[in-house]
């Protein structure tokens, strides 16, 4: 398991700047554990030959750019329903990214992505269950981005 | 030649983006239609002219790939060429969309370029909206 773990931090990192860089025009840069108020959590779940959730923590810096480079909007014209849908669309991409590139051989069911907004600490929350958990941190220049990724193997 | 283009997604987002590449690419719509899950896809289709479909596959109430089976169970519907645009992208899911009649099949994230190029082989015209050299001939069309 530890030797997946590897892989499974390599993979969702990539898959991770992936989505950001294609879709959003954000680059981003692993950062060490930070302090930093996120405004939004958006989780997805996956079951297969794997079961696990990845939990996104956007602040709102990163999340006001994200969705006005995905459409090109000006910053007056972010709605929070467009920003909802942004962030899980791209947890949607992320998680389904990461899995394809973990095993494209094995077919894995994704939940639909739940958003929440802030008052949870990243770690708590969505991704407060058993299981191997990996946190990671990311910055660019607009904002931060923090990941939860917890996994287990099917009962 | 304009066309319409049916984009089901259950993202406002993502269907903002997919219509958003189709214009930049010079490609003349007539109606972008849009619906949030296959149900409303086949509403649509009801009572609006389509050529082309664009879906995603994990949506609420009624998903792409039974979407597509519906379609392709259709008469009326079974020649409009559907491109899948997904996050599912396990070679299984990907070869049951191509062997249920999807004509092509897109992995999110994607480029702009990845969806243009689909389209272009798809539809047959060019970013200025004329007809590519490899068109099919109106008189070869199975009317």
């Amino acid at each position: 398991m530890m030797e997946n773990m590897l892989k499974i931090k390599q993979t969702l990192m990539t898959s991770i700047f992936e989505v950001f860089e294609k879709m959003f025009y954000v680059f981003l840069e692993p950062v060490e554990k930070t302090h930093w108020d996120h405004q939004v959590v958006v989780s997805i779940r996956f079951t297969g030959p794997m079961n696990g959730i990845i939990a996104a923590y956007f602040s709102k810096g990163l999340s006001d750019v994200m969705v006005q480079n995905m459409l090109n909007l000006d910053e007056g014209e972010v709605s929070e329903k467009l920003r909802e849908d942004c962030l899980k669309e791209s947890v949607n991409m992320i998680c389904g990214n990461f899995l394809r590139s973990f095993d494209s051989s094995k077919v894995f069911d994704l939940s639909l992505p739940v958003c929440e907004t802030a008052g949870k600490q990243k770690g708590e929350g969505p991704t407060g269950e058993p299981g191997q958990s990996l946190l990671l941190d990311f910055a660019s220049g607009s904002g931060m981005l923090g990941i939860a990724c917890t996994v287990s193997r099917p009962e | 030649m304009s066309f319409n283009v049916l984009i089901v997604d259950d993202s406002n987002a993502m269907r903002a983006v997919i219509k958003k590449i189709i214009s930049m690419s010079g490609f003349k719509m007539d109606k972008c239609l849009d619906a949030e899950n296959g149900r409303e896809a086949l509403d649509t289709l009801a009572h609006e002219w389509v050529d082309v479909i664009i879906s995603d596959i994990n949506m609420p109430v009624m998903n792409g790939l039974e979407l597509l089976a519906r379609l392709k169970k259709d008469d009326l519907y079974r020649e409009i060429p559907v491109i899948m645009i997904s996050t599912e992208g396990s070679e299984e899911r990907m070869r049951e969309a191509l062997d249920g009649g999807a004509l092509g099949f897109i992995k999110k994230p994607f480029l702009p370029e990845e969806l243009r190029r689909k389209l272009y082989e798809i539809i047959g015209v060019s970013n200025d909206g004329e007809y590519a050299e490899n068109k099919t001939n109106a008189d070869d069309l199975d009317f």
